[in-house]
């Protein structure tokens, strides 16, 4: 599983548009702009402009990456890599969330010259069923976390999806008394590019119901409980991967013995 | 590569029936040597209780094509598959047929049709015809099928419960255009309850493959997978277009309601008999014009598929297409053994499979893929990336991609087929917006979802070279106008040479 490059404290460091140091959080509005690069499958880059310092990014690594009829919600960490992978530096970890509600012309450059990356499968990969991963005990009250993309309530492929599979494995093996699934919605109104960004109050529940479904479906008669929660705040779990607005929109999974 | 009239302009096809009739009996006289007793021999009527060989071979354009039936011979007398248990005389073999591999070509139905004077059991005015409403006898009543092999499919409306919950649709549908009847009228369209579509029969056979499950997980659905509730198994989720059937059960129990217009259900015997031949029965081509698809190294042709594990990912697993990677190089004694013809041949299947593997190209739009799994809109990918699966070529996890071939602005025109108009009521389709025109919503009339409007669930790739014509409406008249489909939809730019290599691939699948 990734470590985490940052150390915890650095997570609760206040965002700054203007901040470029290596580590540094930088999070903006941007209409997404598509480098066809071509260095086998998903080699694509994708670039987006921070508004506020004029300065482009590739944000190719984000596990939900942008659609380009739309404008994404960028959070990331300013990486310790220059831009000859798609011309731009890079932020990584990073998210970029599709807000649908503000669309963007489309738009493409060649590659001009960069490479892409080389598509490497992420470590967060679903393990198939003739290879289930096998946990020993002893077990005891863990709480397991998974993530979205802003506003949405989808187990993203390599992501999400691969914590939920591997949670319930371990559920599996564990064989608690029952679980409780709290989904979190970051309902407080942040400003970002000058714009007021806040996720619905539903998607909380929503975010649940899927979990839930899931785990339903991975382990069935599992007794489960479901809550939600508005006003989530950030919390430092690895699999947020040091990004706070990331740790704030998740679900819960709570083991109970 | 192109059958004597076969139209390539379907547009024309209904101004062309004497024509195509015509050549439709030259390419049956043409694979008859034997003359009209082979023809007979050919085509599988219900309840003639012949033996089903363990090896059964038939010769097609591209070669020969092998069924191999596990625990062969069958004798199919009494047997629900072949025996005509239904109210019209048909079978389930009277669709999907050894001779096209396991589904039926649109050149066999016009064969079928001029055999017997339109009297076969496959032109039963429920399906076998545009609607039932239209005059019998007439082949232009019959048009789909003839020119397209084209099946219709009555979908009820709204949607019934799936996986035991009730549909309730976030779109309208609205009929624009209902050239056939079967849309409108007192008993038909969708304000009587009913949809009609057309589609081609899927093949039958490699079942293994089409029901595997890699991974708990769906991508595309952002869900752990369903399971059946009978056995607790997860569900592939790989069955029809629309996927309106999980398990062979479901499926053989709809073809037995409509197909087969049974008026009683199908019994456990019956049903056990149905799977068990179709779980045994494997097919695909055995010869092309390079030869034994299995010889010189390669992998191709059934008894390969009948002993391999189903289910693998080609991109962590067994390369999709690696089947044929021993012809990249062939050796000094192949090469003295083999015709110039059949070695260049070989190599040019060799490098179709690197093609489909590896050659890129900016996929935009489809929605399955590109709208919610994470991967972006566009990406750049190959063929491989959707067809998936190792050996079968369909996709490992649950595979209803939106390709635009059956909605508009990308699908073909075809002004022979309804049209409808589907307006969402909550979110717009990422792509296509509020209104979507489509002549089949494909995934949407199972779930009722506008996000699934025009997905279509990904088949198996073998056998293609027995079944034209492809998609699941038929609108690439032969394998290369596949390709060429691909080249339009996503502009591809591929070379004269890789559109060769990937229709000679195709052809030996
Ligand atoms: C009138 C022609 C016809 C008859 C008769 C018929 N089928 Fe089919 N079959 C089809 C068509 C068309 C499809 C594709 C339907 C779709 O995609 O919506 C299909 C699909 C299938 C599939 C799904 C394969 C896949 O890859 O998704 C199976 C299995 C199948 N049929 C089995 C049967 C059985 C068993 C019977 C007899 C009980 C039968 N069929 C009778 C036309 C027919
Ligand atoms: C974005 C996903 C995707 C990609 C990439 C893709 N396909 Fe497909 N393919 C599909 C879907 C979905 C269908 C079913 C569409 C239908 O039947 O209407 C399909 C159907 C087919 C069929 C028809 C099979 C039949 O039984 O009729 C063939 C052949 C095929 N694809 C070949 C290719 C080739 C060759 C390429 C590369 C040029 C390719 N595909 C790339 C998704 C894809």
């Amino acid at each position: 599983m990734k470590r985490p490059l940052i150390a915890a404290t650095m997570m609760l460091a206040p965002l700054s548009a203007q901040a470029q140091e290596v580590g540094e959080i930088v999070s903006f509005v941007s209409c997404p702009v598509y480098r066809d690069t071509d260095n086998g499958r998903k080699s694509g880059c994708w670039l987006v402009r921070d508004g506020e310092s004029g300065k482009q990014w590739d944000v190719s690594q984000s596990p939900h990456k942008p659609n380009w009829d739309y404008a994404v919600f960028v959070e990331g960490r300013v990486a310790d890599q220059g831009d000859e992978f798609c011309g731009a530096p890079v932020l990584e970890p990073v998210r970029t969330s599709r807000l649908l509600d503000h669309r963007c012309p489309r738009h493409m450059l060649p590659p001009e010259g960069y490479p892409g990356r080389v598509f490497i499968a992420p470590d967060r990969y679903l393990t198939s069923l003739a290879n289930p991963p096998e946990f020993e005990g002893p077990f005891g009250p863990r709480t397991f976390y998974a993530f979205f993309e802003f506003d949405r309530d989808f187990l993203v492929y390599q992501y999400s999806d691969f914590i939920v599979q591997q949670a319930a494995y371990w559920i599996e093996a564990a064989q608690p008394r029952r679980l409780v699934v709290t989904g979190y919605a970051a309902t407080d109104p942040i400003e970002v590019s000058g714009m007021e960004l806040a996720e619905s109050p539903e998607i909380a529940q929503s975010r649940a119901e899927v979990v839930v479904l899931a785990l339903s479906r991975l382990l069935p008669g599992m007794e489960i409980e479901t809550r939600w929660e508005t006003g989530s705040q950030p919390i430092d779990v690895p699999d947020a991967d040091t990004i706070p607005g990331q740790s704030q929109r998740r679900v819960e999974i709570a083991v109970e013995f | 590569m192109k059958r004597v009239g076969q139209p390539r302009h379907l547009r024309f096809a209904k101004a062309l029936p004497v024509i195509a009739a015509a050549g439709a009996l030259a390419a049956a006289s043409a694979y008859a040597s034997g003359g009209e007793s082979a023809a007979d021999e050919r085509w599988w009527s219900p309840g003639e209780g012949r033996v089903f060989p363990e090896v059964l071979d038939y010769e097609n354009e591209h070669g020969t094509l092998r069924t191999l039936l596990v625990g062969g011979p069958l004798d199919t007398e009494g047997h629900p598959f072949f025996e005509p248990i239904s109210s019209n005389g048909r079978a389930c073999v009277t669709c999907h047929q050894p001779a096209d591999g396991m589904s039926l070509s649109a050149a066999t139905a016009r064969e079928r049709w001029d055999a017997t004077n339109g009297d076969d059991p496959l032109f039963a005015a429920y399906d076998g015809s545009n609607c039932p409403t239209l005059p019998q006898g007439e082949r232009a009543s019959h048009s789909l099928l003839l020119d397209r092999g084209l099946i219709r499919i009555q979908r009820q409306w709204p949607p019934a419960p799936r996986l035991g919950e009730e549909v309730v649709p976030d779109f309208t549908i609205e009929v624009v255009r209902d050239p056939n009847g079967c849309n409108s009228g007192a008993e038909y369209g969708p304000e009587n309850g009913w949809i009609s579509v057309y589609r081609r029969p899927r093949p039958i056979g490699n079942m293994k493959y089409l029901l595997a499950v890699g991974f708990n997980f769906d991508p595309k659905q952002g869900l752990a997978l369903p399971r059946d509730p009978e056995t607790g198994d997860y569900l592939s989720g790989n069955l029809m277009s629309d996927n309106r059937a999980f398990t062979l059960k479901e499926q053989m129990d709809d073809a037995g309601l409509t197909h087969l217009e049974m008026l009683r259900e199908l019994t456990d015997d019956e049903r056990d008999a149905i799977k068990a031949f179709e779980m045994s029965l494997f097919a695909a081509q055995q010869t092309g014009r390079g030869g034994a698809v299995d010889d010189g190294g390669a992998q191709g042709g059934p008894a390969v598929l009948r002993d391999a594990e189903p289910g693998e990912l080609g991109s962590i697993g067994f390369p999709v297409w690696g089947e044929f990677a021993a012809w990249e190089e062939i050796s000094e004694e192949d090469r003295a053994r083999l015709t110039p013809e059949q070695v260049e041949f070989r190599q040019s299947v060799a490098r179709g499979a690197r093609v489909f593997r590896d050659r890129t190209f900016l996929v935009s739009d489809a929605a399955g893929v590109t709208t919610q799994m994470g991967f972006g809109n566009p990406f750049r990918v190959a063929c491989k990336m959707c067809h998936n699966m190792t050996r079968m070529g369909n996709d490992v996890a649950p595979g209803q991609v939106d390709l635009g071939t059956t909605t508009l602005p990308f699908a073909d025109h075809f002004g022979d087929l309804p049209l409808f108009r589907i307006t969402c009521q909550n979110d717009p389709h990422p792509y296509y917006g509020r209104e979507i025109l489509t002549y089949d919503p494909g995934f949407a009339l199972s779930t009722g979802r506008c996000a699934d409007v025009g997905k279509i669930t990904l088949q198996s790739m073998r056998g293609l070279a027995a079944r034209a014509p492809y998609f699941s409406n038929g609108s690439a008249a032969d394998l290369r106008a596949v390709v060429d489909y691909y080249e339009r939809r996503y502009n591809i730019g591929y070379t004269e040479q890789e559109k060769q290599d990937l229709v000679n691939l195709m052809s030996v699948l």
